[in-house]
């Protein structure tokens, strides 16, 4: 078991894998935010992240396990009204 | 129609201060009989730029065409991004009304010019895929602007749109939904062409206003992630929703049995921007001259031959991922036959799916969804029923899980994981559409509030919305500004300014959400009278029952809550 990871458009050039896919350790790993750092992202290049298909912000707790999905800053195209980030603190 | 007549009218004062929307929506409540058969002589079809549209305000080529809906039973408003809509503004045409209806079977094209107008025998065309139509006209008549009806809708099938032109004269941009194609074909009117030679333009009654907000409207744009150059709409078109949603597990699947799959990404807008760019397609493009967003684009076979058009995100879900389908080259083609036949690509990807699961073909097979689009080129009883739309297709299969509201089909976001949507879905008067709650923020229209997708408090949300967005519609502009606006405040005191620059008024902000009610609640009596109560407002049974994967969520909205939105 690992985080998986999944980074779309121009984030795909961070992993070495073409289809942006990518798993990582859970060790050290306890938010969103943890998870950006472990990939060398950048809070500000990201615009829509997702853990396990809940639209989430940077504080959201990530566990063993979980799937966290990433979208490049010029990706943004949510209707926001209809979602909200979830954090845990 | 009935006297192959055209005559011309000046706005009569009622009407002045309106356009799209709310000027379409204005005649056919006053002229159309709520009860009459939408394909009969009574009901009438009603084109209407927008207030702005014509002048060189940005990403402002919107048209609204008008009528009773043969899909829903009740009002109809459809838009669309065409230099059509700018040539009528610029002619200082507020509306087209075709009325009447033509008793043989000819067809007939109306010619608008800057000296006048007629009508001629289009007949030639009948039969006649709508690609081949327009290169004819185009050869014929020169830089015109092209609205046409296709051969589903000379099947009179509720399945069928009005086809506007692209900038080079692709019939690609529709003004789709509710089936105002068939009204079209019904009364005898296969074209109208607008040439907009010597026009004299859009009278702007304060120039210094309107340059001021259309400063600040462009500003707005090309500052905002969404609708900068380089943004989202612009490097990847509308389709750069197909992996955002999968995500959010509300992109529908195999006829909304599920809400995510991972072959969704081979349909996704990266993958088409990349084939785009590969085969030497345009990206991006425009609908209309003069928009700075640019998020559209044209799709062309592999070898770079045959541009389709745009593949948007609503019709890449309703013909891929809807139907099992996850190939863009499959995609791309049943596009094409779309526009080609004047179909609606989300109703018709909706009414291949039911068909799917009716048993006339496997889910996945797209040579065979290819298949059953020629039989309504073939004008076959099989081609009749799909030209009829989801509701109907499904009824004749006996299939139980038909996706509609007060028989239109649902758009391409499920709303069982984003409730909110689906409380607009059932409660517009326009039918399953998501463009009638997509518009300007709650922030804007003061309305605090959680935007929790999974909350069922949603009747105050979508009301907001779906006031600000008839206001929108009315102006000309595209709902994409909304993203700038939205977080800008000054884009909306912009738009607001332009109208006052053009109409001579000095509306400000807070008057945006008494136009909006206003439009709602003519549609809204209209269709009361035609006999819609609240039991039309609802959703599916099936999605109040079955769980869809991943979320494993149900449209739990209660009925008190839909019934709460039209309480203004």
């Amino acid at each position: 078991m690992a985080i998986l990871v999944k980074l779309y458009g121009t984030l795909k050039e961070k992993t070495e894998r073409s289809e942006g896919t990518v798993e990582i350790e859970h060790q050290g790993i306890e938010t969103v935010s943890d998870v950006l750092c472990r990939l060398n992202i950048k809070e500000g290049e990201t615009s829509h992240l997702f853990v396990n298909g809940r639209y989430s912000g940077f504080r959201k707790r990530v566990k063993n396990g979980d799937r966290v999905a990433v979208f490049p800053k010029n990706m943004g195209l949510l209707y926001k009204w209809y979602f909200r980030r979830e954090e845990d603190d | 129609m009935n006297t192959l007549k055209t005559s011309y009218k000046d706005v009569p004062e009622k009407y002045q201060m309106l356009g799209g929307r709310s000027m379409t929506s204005a005649i056919v409540a006053d002229e159309v009989p709520p009860t009459c058969h939408p394909l009969g002589s009574h009901n009438k079809v009603v084109f209407a730029p927008g207030i702005v549209t014509g002048t060189n305000a940005p990403t402002s080529g919107r048209i609204s065409v008008g009528g009773k809906s043969p899909l829903t039973g009740g009002i109809k408003e459809a838009n669309a991004g065409t230099k059509f809509a700018q040539m009528l503004g610029r002619l200082g045409i507020a509306a087209i009304v075709v009325e009447g209806q033509h008793q043989s079977n000819d067809y007939y094209l109306l010619r608008v010019t800057n000296t006048g107008s007629e009508l001629m025998n289009a007949t030639t065309w009948s039969g006649k895929g709508l690609y081949e139509a327009y290169e004819q006209l185009i050869a014929k008549f020169g830089d015109v602007g092209i609205c046409g009806v296709g051969i589903a809708a000379e099947v009179l099938g509720a399945n069928s749109g009005l086809c506007f032109c692209d900038p080079e004269g692709l019939p690609s941009r529709y003004a789709g939904r509710g089936g105002l194609g068939a009204v079209m074909a019904s009364k005898g009117l296969k074209f109208i062409v607008v040439d907009d030679t010597d026009a004299p333009g859009v009278e702007i009654k304060n120039a210094e206003i309107f340059d001021q907000g259309k400063q600040k409207l462009l500003n707005a744009l090309t500052e905002h992630d969404v609708t900068k150059p380089g943004g989202a709409l612009n490097a990847y078109g509308t389709d750069v929703l197909i992996n955002i949603i999968n995500e959010a597990g509300g992109l529908p699947q195999r006829n909304f049995s599920s809400g995510s799959d991972d072959r969704s990404e081979n349909v996704s807008g990266e993958k088409k921007a990349e084939e785009i760019k590969k085969r030497g397609g345009v990206r991006p493009h425009v609908c209309s001259p003069g928009c700075v967003i640019q998020c559209s684009e044209v799709w062309t076979r592999p070898d770079g031959t045959d541009p389709v058009g745009v593949l948007e995100y609503e019709s890449v879900w309703a013909l891929g991922p809807n139907c099992s389908i996850y190939d863009l080259d499959t995609i791309g083609e049943l596009n094409r036959a779309c526009n080609d036949l004047g179909l609606d690509t989300i109703e018709a990807g909706n009414t291949l799916a039911v068909a799917m699961e009716g048993g006339l073909a496997e889910f996945g097979d797209g040579k065979k969804a290819l298949q059953l689009m020629e039989e309504i080129r073939k004008k076959t009883p099989v081609g009749r029923i799909l030209a009829s739309g989801t509701e109907t297709c499904g009824k004749v299969l006996g299939v139980t899980r038909i996706p509609t509201v007060k028989g239109q089909a649902l758009p391409a976001y499920d709303p069982r994981p984003i409730k909110g949507i689906g409380v607009t879905y059932a409660t517009t008067p326009m039918g399953a559409d998501h463009t009638a709650g997509y518009a300007i923020a709650t922030e804007i229209m003061n309305v605090g509030g959680k935007a929790d997708p999974f909350d069922t408090k949603k009747a105050e949300l979508s009301r907001n919305l779906q006031i600000a967005t008839a206001f929108l519609d009315s102006t000309g502009y595209c709902l994409f500004t909304a993203f700038a606006i939205l977080d800008i405040p000054e884009g909306l005191e912009g738009i607001v300014e332009t109208l006052n620059g053009v109409l001579g008024t000095s509306y400000t902000v807070d008057d945006v959400a008494d136009i909006g009610k206003q439009i709602l609640k003519t549609e809204r009596t209209f269709n009361e009278t035609a006999g819609f109560t609240a039991k039309d407002d609802r959703l599916p049974e099936f999605m109040r029952e079955e769980k869809l994967p991943p979320h494993n969520e149900v449209f739990d909205v209660p009925d008190e809550e839909l019934d709460e939105v039209f309480n203004f």
